[in-house]
């Protein structure tokens, strides 16, 4: 089984392989000596490798997972290659224009910009409050407003959409 | 210590760590206490640690912790003789230090007048000056508007701190560095002074940049008698939100310690205070000018006992019970050196955005020199209902070097899993050189570049990631199917429910 593992921005191709009950781990081409143990059904595991021990913790979904070892956290994203094809059709369209999302829940405080307005990178579109501090919710590219999906004083969860912004005529 | 205890119960008003803290110095000291809990906190560590525990019913802060009247009636139901009330929520809120008073209960704090004088940024300013408290050069009345700021931050000189005249905990301050983002800054400040405080009033002082944030704590009994246990060292901080602290500092020489204990000492006596309560200073290049005090016990109280020896809870305890202090300064010796981290829900490659989820692996550190001071428990469901603090690791070493390698062996132990926490960016912190050198400001932590993972592991954690992703998809196929799992239950249900019925 081949998967794509994005750790932190940067991509390495691991290749797990069975044969005859023995498991085969190799990354970016190399094989790596790895004995994994799962502690728990909860993600703590153990690993063995080079000649050294870890005690690992892996947490998340099929997709997204943080891996602790010795109190660093790893942000990785994991696709197989059916996912990967899929996802790379997504990215190319997002590229785009693009919609702005809630990174957090909160409560809209104040909307900055209009549908029809021209913004810059880095100017703030609206106003976000959570965990009772002010968070300015900025433009990433010199786009236009094409949509509006919230109000001031309306409670966004996590993931939420907030403006849709297209590229600039 | 007298065979009968300081009072036979006593109520902490707050949740949390900081509760059960308290808890445990009164149970050492055969105090019977009482939580108070929240719908949210029924299954908390404080509600399950106390004697006694009373709902407050509700959710919010606003319908349950901050609510005097149900504080209060729970205190009168369950006959407790005192109120300790923590840090944050009403700690710091003279009126219900008067209603506490008033119900012939003790008030484990400071005096409601020294609590007003210092909660509010421009009396204390005043005050301060007045006493002859060197404070940072600023204004000390309100300011109207933005365009008015822009007049009076051209006296002081640029860069300028906006602040919130009820503030405290970084909220309400803005930093400006040219008029063009005063009206912007202006609006942000004021807006979180409204919402957090219910207090628009906003107030400008020269914003030092390179200044270190360095408190000194301080304890008054009510006979006059007051001491200071040194300094903490909180400069490693972002957005003015504390996450790592040392005490003592390593700019701090003892005569400069001498002179800020003798000025804290002196802020202290001008308001009258009595208990606990921490002068905070702004220190650069060897000068130190008053901030604010904060009329409580602060969150890294634990580093101040660590070094001295002596349970800051207990003191407070004692002096509320009218007891006089019973020592001076001399009496006050520093040991060896202490770190604490805090461990708050914050996922910190995403800019320290707030974290929730429910705890699921947890293991704490131990050994030698480590306390922990946690609200944590397998379960826990981390939600934005309230301060995002869910423990702090201290730890104690002869010097400075053993405890920056205690703790960082201690955040190694430590995994929190479920919910992103801060400990990453703390160890990465630790294992800065400048931080290890000791030269480091307030702005030191938010310029550090903490979007990626450090620790140099990323293929071990690749290999591990996917070794884990195959185990799920092996369980998941060795499952019952999900669909018929859940038939099977709503049979079951269905027929519990017929029963039930029948019965009736």
């Amino acid at each position: 089984m081949k998967y794509y593992v994005n750790v932190n921005g940067t991509e390495h191709e691991v290749v797990l392989t069975e044969r005859l009950g023995v498991l085969t781990v190799e990354v970016d081409g190399e094989v790596l000596d790895t004995d994994y143990h799962e502690v728990d059904q909860l993600g703590q595991a153990h690993l063995l490798s080079g000649g050294k021990s870890y005690a690992v913790s892996v947490e998340g979904d099929d997709t997204r997972v943080a891996v602790t070892i010795a109190g660093h956290v790893y942000d990785i994203e994991i696709e197989d290659e059916r996912e990967r094809a899929a996802h790379a059709a997504a990215r190319e369209a997002a590229k785009h224009g693009g919609l702005i999302k809630a990174v957090m829940p909160g409560v809209v405080v104040e909307l900055l910009v209009a549908v029809g307005d021209s913004v810059e990178a880095g100017q703030p579109l609206l106003i976000l409050e959570a965990m009772k501090m002010q968070n300015e919710i900025e433009a990433t590219a010199p786009a236009v407003v094409e949509k509006l999906h919230v109000a001031a004083g309306e409670a966004v969860a996590a993931g939420a959409p907030l403006v849709t912004l297209k590229a600039p005529e | 210590m007298s065979a009968k205890p300081l009072f036979d119960r006593i109520l902490i008003a707050n949740r949390g760590e900081i509760a059960l803290r308290v808890i445990r110095t009164a149970r050492e000291l055969g105090m019977e206490t009482v939580a108070v809990y929240s719908d949210f906190d029924r299954n908390a560590v404080h509600t399950r640690m106390a004697h006694v525990a009373v709902p407050l019913c509700g959710n919010l802060p606003s319908e349950s912790y901050l609510v005097a009247d149900k504080i209060l009636a729970a205190a009168k139901a369950t006959g407790a003789q005192a109120i300790h009330p923590g840090y944050g929520f009403l700690s710091e809120n003279a009126n219900f230090a008067r209603a506490v008073e008033a119900a012939g209960l003790a008030w484990i704090g400071p005096p409601a007048s020294a609590i007003e004088v210092m909660g509010d940024k421009i009396e204390s300013r005043r005050a301060m000056q007045a006493a002859g408290v060197p404070v940072v050069p600023g204004i000390v009345d309100p300011i109207d508007d933005a365009e008015a700021a822009v007049v009076i931050a051209q006296e002081i000189g640029y860069p300028i701190a906006i602040k919130a005249a009820a503030g405290g905990g970084g909220k309400g301050i803005r930093v400006v560095r040219e008029p063009s983002e005063m009206k912007s800054a202006f609006r942000q400040a004021s807006g979180e002074a409204v919402s957090s405080f219910g207090d628009g009033r906003l107030y400008m002082e020269r914003y030092l940049d390179r200044g270190r944030h360095i408190e000194v704590q301080v304890m008054f009994d009510a006979h006059g008698n007051g001491v200071h246990f040194g300094e903490r060292e909180c400069s490693i901080q972002r957005r003015h939100q504390k996450l790592l602290e040392e005490c003592p500092s390593v700019v701090i020489t003892d005569e400069l310690r001498a002179r800020m204990g003798e000025v804290a000492l002196q802020a202290g006596r001008a308001v009258s205070y009595r208990g606990a309560g921490t002068v905070e200073f702004l220190y650069m290049d060897g000068e130190f000018y008053f901030l604010e005090m904060n009329t409580r016990l602060q969150v890294e109280h634990p580093i101040t006992e660590m070094v001295t020896g002596v349970d800051l809870v207990h003191e407070q305890l004692r002096v509320a019970a009218g007891q006089e202090l019973g020592y001076d300064q001399s009496a006050i010796r520093m040991r060896g050196h202490s770190i604490e981290v805090r461990i708050n829900a914050e996922d910190v490659p995403a800019g320290f955005l707030p974290s929730t989820g429910t705890v699921r692996n947890l293991r704490l550190p131990g050994g030698p020199w480590v306390r922990i001071d946690s609200c944590l428990y397998r379960g826990l469901v981390v939600g934005l209902n309230y301060d995002p603090m869910l423990a702090k690791i201290i730890v104690w070493g002869p010097d400075r070097t053993v405890a920056i390698a205690r703790m960082k062996r201690a955040l190694e132990e430590l995994n929190v899993g479920g919910v992103r926490t801060s400990a990453p960016a703390a160890m990465a912190v630790l294992e800065e050189p400048r931080f290890i050198s000791g030269d480091f400001d307030t702005k030191f932590l938010e310029s550090l570049d903490l979007s990626k993972a450090r620790g140099g592991l990323s293929i071990l954690a690749a290999a591990a990631a996917a070794l884990h992703r195959r185990n799920e998809a092996q369980r998941q196929a060795l499952a019952p199917d999900a669909a018929s799992r859940r038939g099977w239950t709503q049979r079951h249900r269905g027929s519990l429910t017929d029963h039930i019925r029948r019965s009736q």
